[in-house]
């Protein structure tokens, strides 16, 4: 079923909007770091593996965006012309890797896939038809990226060297990984997708958008997204800190489990607020676009079904 | 086997690790299957800052796959290259690092924008998939089947070149002179891929008495202008005017060499040229940033599946 | 034990997956298969291996070639002309083979 044939109040595309951007924003960035990686990896066959999970990611968020461009964008708006400020992924997925960190690279993906993993379980039975349909497809493909970085964590961990650049990585990227569950701040819609009678027309401006955590209630109240971020982050958390604990790595979660507001960055990427790193990212993806002048981008591919 | 008897049996795919190769074969063949191995992962060192500034989502994921296949290809390469027992694939990865491996020229000079893509993917893979083409009749036959699928792969990365060319070709002003400025600038150098005229080549004789080597330099050179000269105007690109081109009848062609810069071909290839030397040197610091990763996993060299595998009896 | 055994029919073939023999060890794992699996079919060349030794990864465990569209890996993608090299056409020819062979795999 086409998404459009779906009548949605402002409130619901607003919501809808918002957590279409937070899944293709992540998976988009993190699959342009990931790319970092090709011709630098450890050894050819890692090198062929990562770069698959790069494309792996960016065939994610192409399914992604293309839900919004049901809701009246195009990938010029999404990406190439877009406001950076207005991406909403989390910082985990913008921070360069340090050079040769392979264990980065290793422990960002572990802590993104089970994350992601666990929305996705909770967009199988979205209400929003687009958005179940298209689950499935993406968990058959990161089964694979959560295996592959726990075997090279269990790998890495075995060797006491490959033990400290772990643990290097856990304490630089984990309060990142926090910001994966932190409510997003929504965008404002696009002046160019409000109809001609204006519906909607009220959310063109920031100012009157409602806070993020009042468009995360709505997107667990319509059923978008079946369970609150605040109960996928526990579950995350369940399942990683002990993995790492396990293999000998500390994480920054107190004892009592409690995760406090001074735990994440203060930019978090969810609200609007990124690192400097981002903005060197965005000119450099954005580069060739604007030297050619170009006003479309080019397809390869058929729409996704 | 003595060399003489080499030459005798010289076939398509007529030798393979079981058979015993006289240790000048087995150099004259890693020379050769290294360099190209070398090659493949210089050019994925080229193009891979386009992955990054590819302008749209789908040519952002087909030059990942692009980079990705050839590093793809550099993996068969050197296991075909290793399987003549000369070096090892760390050997040959740290010879390249050090500025000792050869590769290609056209992969010595710096990339700086979009325009230059497809003159990579589209002219020098074109060349390369003309000789590569070739080589699947070489005699070593871990060489020959590394080729089969390498041949498989390439037709993507030629049509996805041209594709990229088509686009700018049919573009703004501004992209059809960007377009026709990196094309006269790396015209030259597509020319100089097949090297110099045979009888200034060194190594080419034996090679192709033994059949490691199918075609002349000067065969495959015609051969390739035979084809992409009609392509490149096709698309309104003007051939520049030197070096000079004739075509001599039935799309045989001549080219003026003495209108090519050898003094400049010949530092590139023994890795002198300073640009290139700069890609070497920048692959050598990421390589090397990523050695204790190595070392991790092939400290346990004597797990099920790791290299430390029997040798065949 | 178990040897899976692999032919190569003549020269400058690949080493294909024909069966397997039970043996002791390695030289008698070879002896057998010349018997159980050259006697009659051409042969070049066998290789015997330890069937213990030969990892497996199948459809069900994961999804090979992926399962989002990944066309722009291929050379039929492309469309902006019809006229190729004809080695490019040749890698084409191969390409629509592969994928028609996915296609059949998935039905």
């Amino acid at each position: 079923m086409a998404a459009t044939e779906i009548e949605l109040t402002p409130d619901q595309r607003l919501a809808l909007e918002t957590e279409l951007r937070t899944l293709a924003d992540d998976e988009f960035v993190l699959a342009e770091r990931y790319t970092e990686w090709q011709v630098h990896a450890p050894t050819l066959e890692s090198d062929l593996a990562l770069a698959n999970i790069a494309q792996d990611e960016l065939g994610h968020a192409r399914l992604w965006y293309d839900l919004l461009e049901e809701l009246g964008y195009d990938e010029t708006d999404l990406l190439w012309e877009r406001d950076p400020d207005t991406f909403r992924h989390a910082t985990l997925s913008e921070l360069p890797f340090p050079e040769g960190e392979w264990a980065d690279a290793i422990v960002r993906s572990y802590l993104f896939d089970v994350a992601e993993g666990l929305r996705l379980e909770s967009l199988e039975e979205s209400a929003y038809p687009a958005i179940a349909d298209r689950v499935g497809k993406i968990q058959r493909e990161e089964g694979y990226h959560t295996e592959h970085a726990e075997n090279w964590l269990e790998r890495l961990a075995t060797d006491d060297e490959g033990g400290d650049h772990l643990q290097a990585a856990v304490d630089r990227l984990f309060p990142h990984a926090l910001a994966l569950f932190v409510p997003t701040e929504p965008v404002p819609f696009g002046a160019e997708t409000v109809s001609g009678d204006g519906a909607g027309s009220q959310y063109t401006d920031t100012d009157a958008l409602p806070d993020a955590a009042t468009v995360e209630e709505t997107i667990v109240a319509e059923g978008y997204r079946t369970d609150s971020l605040a109960t996928l982050g526990e579950r995350w958390l369940d399942r990683v800190v002990p993995t790492l604990e396990s293999h000998g790595l500390r994480t920054p979660v107190p004892a009592d489990g409690e995760i406090t507001d001074e735990l994440v960055p203060d930019a978090c990427g969810r609200n609007g607020r990124h690192t400097d790193d981002w903005d060197t990212l965005y000119a450099d993806f954005t580069h060739t676009y604007r030297e050619l002048g170009r006003e479309d981008a080019t397809m390869i591919m058929d729409r996704p079904e | 086997m003595d060399v003489e008897t080499v030459k005798e049996r010289a076939g398509p795919r007529e030798f393979s690790p079981a058979d015993d190769m006289p240790e000048k074969y087995r150099k004259a063949a890693t020379r050769m299957i290294q360099f190209h191995a070398n090659s493949e992962i210089m050019g994925a060192y080229l193009e891979k800052p386009f992955i990054r500034q590819a302008p749209s989502i789908d040519r952002k994921l087909a030059f990942s796959a692009k980079v990705q296949d050839e590093i793809g290809h550099g993996q068969l390469l050197y296991r075909a290259a290793e399987s003549l027992g000369i070096k090892t694939r760390e050997e040959m990865l740290d010879e390249l690092a050090n500025g000792e491996g050869k590769f290609l020229n056209c992969f010595h000079y710096p990339m700086e924008s979009w325009a230059e893509v497809p003159m990579i993917a589209f002219f020098v893979d074109g060349a390369a998939m003309r000789r590569q083409a070739t080589l699947k009749s070489s005699s070593w036959e871990p060489y020959a089947h590394a080729m089969d699928k390498v041949c498989f792969e390439e037709g993507f990365h030629v049509k996805h070149g041209e594709d990229i060319m088509a686009r700018m070709a049919t573009g703004s002003r501004k992209e059809q002179q960007m377009l026709q400025d990196a094309f006269d600038e790396w015209w030259p150098r597509i020319i100089q891929f097949f090297g110099p005229t045979d009888d200034k080549s060194t190594h080419h004789d034996f090679s192709a008495e033994v059949g490691l080597k199918q075609k002349t330099n000067d065969e495959l050179r015609n051969a390739f202008l035979d084809a992409y000269v009609p392509k490149a105007k096709s698309y309104g690109l003007e051939i520049p005017e030197y070096p000079r081109i004739e075509e001599v009848g039935d799309g045989e062609y001549h080219v003026e060499e003495d209108d090519l810069d050898w003094d400049e071909f010949f530092t590139v290839s023994k890795n002198e040229y300073e640009p290139g030397k700069g890609q070497i040197d920048s692959r050598k610091a990421a390589q090397e940033a990523v050695d204790w990763v190595r070392d991790t996993i092939e400290g346990d060299a004597n797990l099920p599946g790791s290299q430390a595998a029997p040798a065949a009896d | 034990m178990i040897w899976e055994v692999f032919r190569q029919e003549k020269p400058g073939d690949y080493h294909t997956h024909c069966g397997n023999v039970h043996a002791p060890d390695r030289e008698m794992a070879k002896q057998f298969a010349v018997i159980q699996h050259g006697r009659r079919k051409p042969t070049e060349s066998l290789w015997v291996v330890p069937q213990e030794e030969v990892g497996e990864v199948d459809a069900d465990e994961v999804a090979f070639g992926g399962t989002t569209d990944k066309s722009y890996r291929w050379a039929m993608a492309y469309t902006s002309s019809t006229e190729h090299a004809k080695e490019v056409i040749a890698s084409q020819q191969e390409q629509e083979q592969a994928e028609a062979d996915r296609q059949r795999g998935d039905d």
